[in-house]
């Protein structure tokens, strides 16, 4: 056990995360750098690449001879990067003994170096602080020095300047590793308390756990329970993890590794969950583990009705694999039968939408996402509402609360004003600022998470030339003076159209709404009048004048075929229309909201 | 009935408009003429299909034919298919290739209407169009065409030229309407691809009239014309009581016709349950006369219409003329309009887009403007009727 050191990387979105993981495979000749050349290794899914953000956490396992003369085995475990996963982040620390802090040289500390920090803090690890991409022309390394120094508070020495791409830093790392992190603890004859730190769904096995053993000793047959289910499996094939799954059939304390159970799906092996034995189980959990809950919702309808079961079953194998993400079916009078699905958070609905389009081949009608709402009724029942369309109507509500986050905001000090701004228009209380140095602040505030996830992250880069960053994490619910509006065509509700503002926002955002639906609504044969309206109450309004002419002067014996086959082409992009009352609405309109402009 | 259509493809000139086949040499004339002959007697079988009843020289500019070559073509029409006494047999003129003579031969050689290209009564629209004759031979042949004895005369205009105003359009009318025509084709211009029209167009030389101005151009002229003493039978086309033209009538309503000479198309149904098949010649002088000389069908393309295809078909040209014959489309194609698109039906009427008389959906003349949608309505919605049927 004392050559084991389990260990992961943290940064902020591209600041050379996976480079230095690539480094470290390299040099410790887990993988050649033939191999290495065309993809980062730990990034295998395609999304994940084009992103440059890991969404899914993998582990591998690398051998390394010491200065020292001895050899160790070191067991990095990939965390993703992305907000939205946080809960995942925190249970792959959870398997670490130690962190890599990875902070680009010429950007400095952002907001997801700080988040993912103070998670390794808490979660005790030791902390080895790396400045990457030292070799950039705009590398600022004593100012990057200084803002880790009072991050953590190091020594300068203990930073090790690296550039992953130039390889330089890599041998200090890999000895920073060894020296710095401490082995695992562990009893290997004490009842087993393993933890699952992900779960891959493979289409031949089922669910495979990968796993860090904390205690006692886990074997093949050995009859297992999982604590959170309370469900017993057989470990059916239990091994380590280099650059594919080799069996080895045994894990014991300090270990980590993969584990084949007979669990069909990804919803029984629960990331989080504490994994013992049937015969002999340990007392209590390993603590942290929740459910990790969806925070964002919205309905997926398919454009071509027929293609319903189709979305069904794809959104079944991809649920498989993917424990965060939920979906019941659900009607919309606007856009038929579909389904309203939860996600933690908007990059990961990004993800879902793109799988199901490109590798479930789906043609989908996104509706614009929203958070969930706990409406207290007259009748004192509390309701969780997570579909505009199906808020109580006005007069059975008491009250409306919406989750809060707390958001943390890191951005050149040039453009705190510009931010406030920003903030102030989205509902944000202001909380406080510090500089991590004169020329960068760290801006806190209590926002409404259904602020940021409509063109939060948008504004802010544009407001900050891209330079600021944002994290945040849920505080809790509160009352809010908030109200749905609904959108009618020709007196008729467009249920997928509604959405739930604040009351003080209601009148710009439905003039705004209406303007920009009058632009992506054709103009039909009669007058379509589009209003915005509060509960009876209609406070915006605008049309679209009839269509004046459509009329092709000639139709002769050579032209009746070219004029039916333009019918048969109109014909079936009117297939692709939703209709409410007579009003045909194209899909883009569905997504208005999200591309408003001021 | 069923009709035949000749396609003589040359012009003195191609005006900038048009997108009809057409060349501006007339070296392959005689090449041309004899093929087209050839191309007559390859069709010999259907004579004893049907009787035909119209007769339309199109073009390209049908009236760069001699009488004599006109004679001939007709004579071996009639000697190849069995033609009706009382047969309509059309020439499209341009009023820049005709003189009295030509016109007197014309009416000997069987000739009994002729439809002048006529345009526009401005010099200045003759020329951006590029006409090739001026407003004042287009009434002297119009008059000329009356003096020889023809009682069935045709004037075709265009509306919506680049910077026309309503005024102007309305001074075209009315001196069309003087000249007593028993018969006005409006037509509204067309951008079509590839011509040199639309080249201006894209260039921004020119640039369309807004639709609002065409539109009221187009109300102003159904207004007009209706009290001029002529019928609105389709979306162009208003005649003296008893003049519609026959031959256009029976491409609206699925009679058969056959087309000869290059892009000339052709629609033929097999009664009772044969195919109802179209097809369409080449589109090039020489590809065609290769064709004939092997004693081949020189043709282009075809295609055999599904009962949807010809379902939808007649609801389009049903509206597109004379309305849309609700009996007919249910004794021939089993399709109950009235039921199927019940809710349609309702809307237009009550919008004053339709009316139903008897068993005849016609549109009125707010709804001829939105004619295209209409069509495009009328067939989503049996199509969605039958889809929902299928699904129970």
């Amino acid at each position: 056990m004392d050559h084991i050191r389990n260990f992961c990387i943290i940064a902020h979105i591209d600041h050379g995360k996976s480079t230095i993981a690539d480094r470290l495979l390299e040099r410790t000749g887990t993988i050649t750098e033939r191999e290495m050349k065309f993809n980062q290794v730990l990034d295998d899914m395609e999304l994940e690449q084009e992103r440059g953000i890991t969404i899914k956490l993998h582990a591998i396992q690398m051998k390394y001879h010491a200065k020292d003369g001895k050899t160790y085995t070191l067991n990095l475990i990939d965390t993703p990067g992305h907000v939205d996963f946080s809960y995942e982040v925190s249970r792959s620390l959870a398997a670490c003994e130690g962190a890599i802090l990875v902070v680009d040289a010429s950007q400095g500390v952002e907001a997801q170096t700080i988040s993912n920090l103070y998670l390794a803090i808490d979660a005790g690890l030791e902390i080895i602080p790396v400045i990457n991409k030292i070799d950039l022309p705009s590398a600022m390394i004593d100012t990057v020095k200084h803002q880790i120094m009072d991050l953590i508070g190091c020594r300068e020495q203990e930073i090790i300047l690296a550039s992953a791409k130039m390889k330089i830093g890599v041998d200090e790392v890999l000895e920073a590793v060894v020296n710095r992190i401490p082995p695992p603890t562990g009893d290997p004859r004490a009842p087993l308390k393993a933890l699952i730190f992900d779960s891959i769904f493979d289409g031949y096995r089922g669910s495979v756990v990968y796993i860090r053993v904390f205690e006692g000793t886990l074997k093949e047959k050995d009859k297992i329970k999982f604590f959170a289910t309370n469900k017993i499996f057989d470990a059916e094939e239990i091994g380590i993890l280099e650059m594919q799954r080799v069996r080895t059939g045994m894990l014991s304390a300090g270990d980590v590794g993969y584990l084949i159970a007979g669990a069909k799906d990804v919803h029984d092996t629960k990331v989080g969950d504490t994994i013992t034995h049937a015969e002999r189980p340990a007392d209590a959990p390993l603590p942290g583990y929740k459910e990790a809950k969806p925070m964002v919702f919205a309905g997926l309808y398919p454009v071509n009705a027929d293609n319903f079961t189709e979305l069904r079953d794809s959104l079944e194998k991809l649920r498989m694999n993917d424990a965060s993400l939920t979906f019941e079916p659900e009607t919309s009078v606007a856009l038929g039968f579909g389904f309203r699905a939860g996600f933690l958070g908007l990059l990961h609905m990004e993800i879902v939408q793109e799988r199901l389009e490109r590798e479930y081949k789906q043609e989908l009608i996104t509706t614009v996402p929203n958070v969930e709402y706990r409406v207290l009724t007259r009748s004192s029942n509390v309701v969780m509402v997570d579909n505009p369309a199906l808020m109580p109507p006005l007069g059975e509500i008491e009250s409306i609360k919406e989750p809060y986050v707390r958001a943390q905001i890191i951005t050149p000090s040039e453009y705190i004003g510009n931010i406030m701004k920003l903030c102030t228009e989205r509902r944000g209380l202001y909380n406080n600022t510090t500089y991590l140095d004169p020329t960068r602040a760290d801006l806190r505030y209590e926002l409404p998470l259904s602020e940021i996830i409509f063109d939060f992250y948008d504004k802010l880069k544009s407001t900050s030339r891209g330079y600021a960053s944002l994290d945040y994490e849920f505080l809790e619910y509160r009352d809010s003076d908030l109200v749905k509006l609904d959108i009618l065509l020709n007196g008729e509700p467009v249920d997928a159209l509604s959405t739930i503002v604040h009351r003080e926002k209601a009148y710009e955002w439905g003039k705004k709404l209406c303007a920009r639906l009058r632009k992506l609504i054709p103009r039909q044969m009669f007058e379509v009048v589009i209003q915005a309206a509060i509960g009876s109450k209609v406070i915006a309004r605008d049309s679209i004048a009839p269509l004046r002419k459509n009329v092709l002067a000639k139709c002769y014996g050579g032209d009746i075929t070219r004029k039916r086959k333009l019918l048969e082409k109109q014909k079936e992009g009117k297939k692709r229309m939703k209709q409410v009352g007579r009003v045909e609405i194209p899909q883009e309109a569905f997504l208005a909201v999200l591309a408003m402009e001021d | 009935m069923a009709s035949l259509y000749l396609h003589i493809p040359f012009c003195e000139h191609k005006c900038i408009y048009c997108d009809f086949y057409s060349v501006e040499s007339l070296d392959s004339m005689d090449r041309f003429l004899s093929a087209l002959k050839q191309e007559i007697e390859l069709y010999a079988d259907y004579s004893i299909k049907e009787e035909f009843e119209t007769i339309f020289f199109g073009g390209g500019t049908p009236s760069l034919l001699k009488p004599k070559t006109l004679h001939e073509i007709l004579d071996r029409l009639s000697t190849t298919f069995t033609i009706r006494r009382d047969a309509e047999v059309t020439v499209e003129a341009n009023p820049g290739t005709v003189d009295r003579a030509k016109l007197r031969s014309y009416r000997e050689a069987g000739v009994n209407r002729l439809s002048f290209g006529v345009q526009s009564f401005h010099d200045d629209e003759l020329k951006f169009l590029t006409r090739i004759h001026s407003s004042e031979q287009a009434k002297v042949s119009v008059l000329m065409a009356k003096d020889v004895g023809f009682n069935n005369v045709n004037i075709d205009l265009i509306f919506s030229l680049p910077n026309q105003t309503l005024q102007r359009w309305e001074e075209n009318l009315r001196q069309a309407v003087e000249l007593e025509p028993q018969h006005i084709s409006a037509y509204s211009l067309i951008v079509e691809k590839g011509t040199p029209l639309a080249d201006m167009v894209a260039a921004k030389l020119v640039s369309p009239l807004p639709v609002e101005t065409e539109a009221e151009m187009y109300e102003f002229t159904m207004a007009y014309l209706r009290s001029a003493g002529f019928q609105h039978y389709e979306v162009s086309n208003y005649a003296k009581p008893g003049f519609r033209s026959r031959h256009n009538s029976n491409y609206w309503n699925h009679s058969n016709y056959l087309g000869f000479g290059p892009s000339a198309h052709s629609f033929w149904s097999a009664t009772p349950l044969g195919d109802r098949r179209r097809w369409w010649n080449v589109r090039s002088i020489d590809g065609y006369c290769e064709k004939i000389l092997n004693r081949q069908l020189p043709l282009a393309g075809q295609e055999v219409l599904t009962e949807e295809q010809l379902v939808e078909e007649a609801i389009m040209l049903g509206l597109r003329s004379d309305g849309i014959d609700l009996y007919r489309l249910s004794s021939e194609f089993g399709v109950d309009l009235l039921t199927a698109a019940r809710s349609t039906i309702e809307q237009l009427t009550a919008e004053h887009l339709t009316t139903l008389n008897d068993h005849t959906l016609r549109l009125t003349d707010k709804g001829y403007l939105l004619c295209d949608e209409i069509s495009e309505v009328m067939i989503s919605s049996i199509s969605l009727a039958h889809t929902s049927c299928e699904s129970v």
